[in-house]
């Protein structure tokens, strides 16, 4: 029995098994001891092995649980409740898809009655063209803040809308 | 895996009707959970350094354990997910914050821990032990607790904890010496 340097030893289960049945060190065989004295694996072992036994044995005994019948309850509780709000999902998801599509369809119908909006979306169609031949990043600014200012109101709106419906998706969708 | 292990077979697919996708009746959840909670909750408070914390992580580990749609050949690998969804609970739990104190482990604990005892030196013992403990990382604390408290085997331990068996050895080695010297029972690296 020589010092070990690799990180297992032969010897480790006998000297656990003589820690855990209480033999260590006193009724343990002369050998072992002289082996465990020179063996740093085996020596951690005694080391710690008798006081995470006890530590275990404490825990064990003094573990407060609830009561199987008890925890089984509330477990189906939980599934049934969870395989409902499962089950509700689709309308929901439904229910915001509807949601979308008004909200698009009135924006088409807003579009195509709108004089406002038929005018953004010309300036917008210039600026495209304007910046394909000659790219001018003045003129576009100019443009944007002029539009801006035009129809502020309307743009704020669209956006407020454009955020809102993809996030009152994702909260619904993503609500488990 | 773990000692201490009454093996009785229980049936995975008989009486689903009465619950909603659990892996186990009740009957046979009933007797699996009066023979692991307790060991369960013991590995929850040795990890997370927190009788709270382990509270309310043992009904989850259940819960999950039921919910999960695992095929378990038989007790030992059923230990085994259970101990591997406790162990991905408290992970969890720690990344959240939930843990009290960079050590995990309060005045509190240790006290109450040295309160448990019967005798003086025994509560001294527990209240070094969990102080120890209490310096080693969860990881750390997760595979000697499950070495040398619940018996499991170095595959086992890899298999709960997420490792390579390879490198579970050196790692166990690591963590064994670092508590021996911790409890002051054994020379530090190098003084040997």
């Amino acid at each position: 029995m020589t010092t070990r340097v690799s990180d297992t030893c032969e010897f480790e289960a006998e000297v656990l098994a003589a820690v855990l049945q209480s033999r260590w060190p006193e009724r343990a065989d002369d050998s072992l001891r002289a082996h465990v004295a020179t063996c740093t694996i085996c020596s951690d072992v005694a080391a710690i092995a008798s006081a995470v036994e006890d530590s275990r044995e404490d825990l064990r005994a003094n573990a407060v649980v609830p009561d199987s019948g008890r925890v089984w309850w509330l477990a189906q509780l939980r599934a049934r409740r969870e395989a409902a709000e499962a089950a509700g999902r689709p309308i929901t998801a439904a229910q915001m898809m509807a949601f979308a599509c008004a909200v698009g369809l009135l924006g088409a119908c807003f579009g195509a009655t709108s004089t406002w909006f038929q005018s953004v979306v010309r300036t917008m169609l210039r600026w495209v063209a304007s910046s394909l031949t000659g790219f001018d990043v003045k003129a576009l600014l100019h443009g944007a803040i002029t539009v801006l200012a035009e129809h502020g109101a309307l743009a704020l709106a669209m956006a407020v809308v454009l955020f809102l419906v993809p996030t009152a998706v994702y909260l619904a969708l993503g609500k488990d | 895996m773990f000692r201490d292990v009454t093996f009785t077979d229980v049936s995975r697919t008989d009486a689903l009707d009465d619950c909603v996708g659990f892996v186990m009746d009740e009957d046979a959840f009933r007797a699996f959970y009066d023979r692991t909670a307790r060991g369960v909750w013991a590995y929850l408070v040795r990890v997370t350094g927190s009788r709270e914390t382990a509270d309310d992580l043992l009904q989850e580990t259940f819960y999950r354990f039921l919910r999960a749609a695992a095929e378990h050949q038989d007790e030992a690998h059923r230990r085994n997910s259970l101990y591997r969804i406790a162990t991905n609970l408290a992970r969890d739990a720690r990344r959240r914050s939930l843990f009290r104190g960079a050590a995990g482990l309060t005045g509190d604990d240790i006290e109450r821990v040295a309160a448990s005892g019967d005798q003086a030196h025994a509560t001294e013992r527990r209240a070094d032990f969990t102080r120890a403990m209490s310096h080693l990382k969860p990881r750390e604390r997760a595979m000697l607790w499950l070495a040398y408290a619940e018996g499991a085997s170095h595959r086992e331990i890899a298999d709960v904890l997420g490792l390579s068996p390879g490198s579970l050895k050196p790692l166990l080695f690591r963590a064994r010496r670092r508590l021996a010297v911790l409890l002051g029972r054994a020379p530090g690296r190098g003084e040997r």
